[in-house]
């Protein structure tokens, strides 16, 4: 192994990983995305983020219990929950497209979901 | 009586770059990556690369490819397979004629492996019709490194030792 070769695997890594950086910031920071609240696994609810929904308060009330949800610029978290726990409230707040909150005790699944134009399978390869 | 030998030699690499791409194909994935692989059969041709020529390479691993997809049977990886191997190869080749007092057979089967890498998401991005694709490529390029490097270490101590045994056979 001679010098070019370390060179080149730090040279190779540093890029990469930058490329993979960015790519992550722009490229996958879906321009619209919502809010799918699931209750005991059905979508109860959807809300899109806009401007006037800041600072709103939503309550979820099920036979399950309940929960009030707060909407921030494009982010929610989970203010007051019934469940003994109270894991929902701790976890904060979520922005990025997949991230969940779950409570168990309430069924209650807030996940933040982005609306992008393919959502079959793109494509097959074998 | 040389070309006889020579050619009992290249099919000889031929099988063995055939049987590692099948090991390989059987192999479940080392990675966390999917799609990344361990690209053994590119040891076969970095060492006929080095110890032959670089038209007895590509010849090698033009072969190798059509043999992969007659014994798998998927038609598709056909062009993902000779892409790369064919990208690959002349990556390899530049490095290991011009930059070869830089880099070792390390630094050139990382190049490869890198050219591999890019060609194919290149194919597979114009068959499927979506650029996105390339998204997945610096996790691809950082896998490479690793697999590179142990394919150029392998072909290290190959050519080493079948450098030996070629000149006995010449001379």
């Amino acid at each position: 192994m001679t010098k070019g070769d370390k060179i080149l695997i730090f040279v190779v890594i540093i890029v990469n990983v930058f490329i993979l950086v960015v790519i992550n910031q722009s490229l996958f920071s879906y321009e619209e995305k919502y809010i799918s609240i699931q209750v005991n696994g059905e979508e109860i609810k959807t809300i899109l983020f806009s401007d006037d929904l800041i600072g709103k308060t939503i309550p979820i009330k099920t036979e399950y219990g309940y929960n009030l949800i707060e909407i921030g610029d494009g982010k929610v978290r989970v203010v007051e929950a019934d469940c003994p726990d109270k894991l929902d409230v701790k976890q904060g707040y979520i922005s990025k497209v997949g991230e969940v909150i779950v409570c168990l005790p309430n069924r209650l699944v807030i996940e933040i979901k982005g609306v992008s134009e393919e959502t079959e399978i793109d494509g097959i390869s074998r | 009586m040389k070309g006889l030998r020579r050619l009992i030699f290249l099919a000889l690499l031929v099988a063995i770059g055939l049987v590692l791409s099948i090991i390989e194909a059987m192999m479940p994935l080392p990675f966390i990556a999917p799609g990344a692989k361990l690209g053994l059969s590119n040891i076969v041709i970095l060492i006929t690369l080095v110890v032959f020529s670089y038209r007895d390479a590509l010849v090698t691993g033009i072969l190798k490819s059509i043999l992969f997809t007659l014994a798998t049977g998927s038609v598709t990886s056909l062009f993902y397979s000779l892409s790369g191997s064919i990208f690959s190869l002349m990556v390899m080749y530049l490095i290991y004629e011009h930059f070869s007092n830089v880099f070792s057979l390390i630094g050139v089967s990382i190049f490869g492996a890198m050219a591999h890498n890019f060609a194919q998401v290149l194919v597979a991005s114009l068959m499927l019709g979506n650029i996105k694709i390339f998204s997945y490529l610096p996790v691809l390029q950082l896998t490479s490194i690793f697999t590179g490097y142990f394919v150029g270490l392998t072909s290290n101590y190959a050519v080493k030792h079948m450098q030996k045994s070629i000149d006995k056979i010449y001379h």
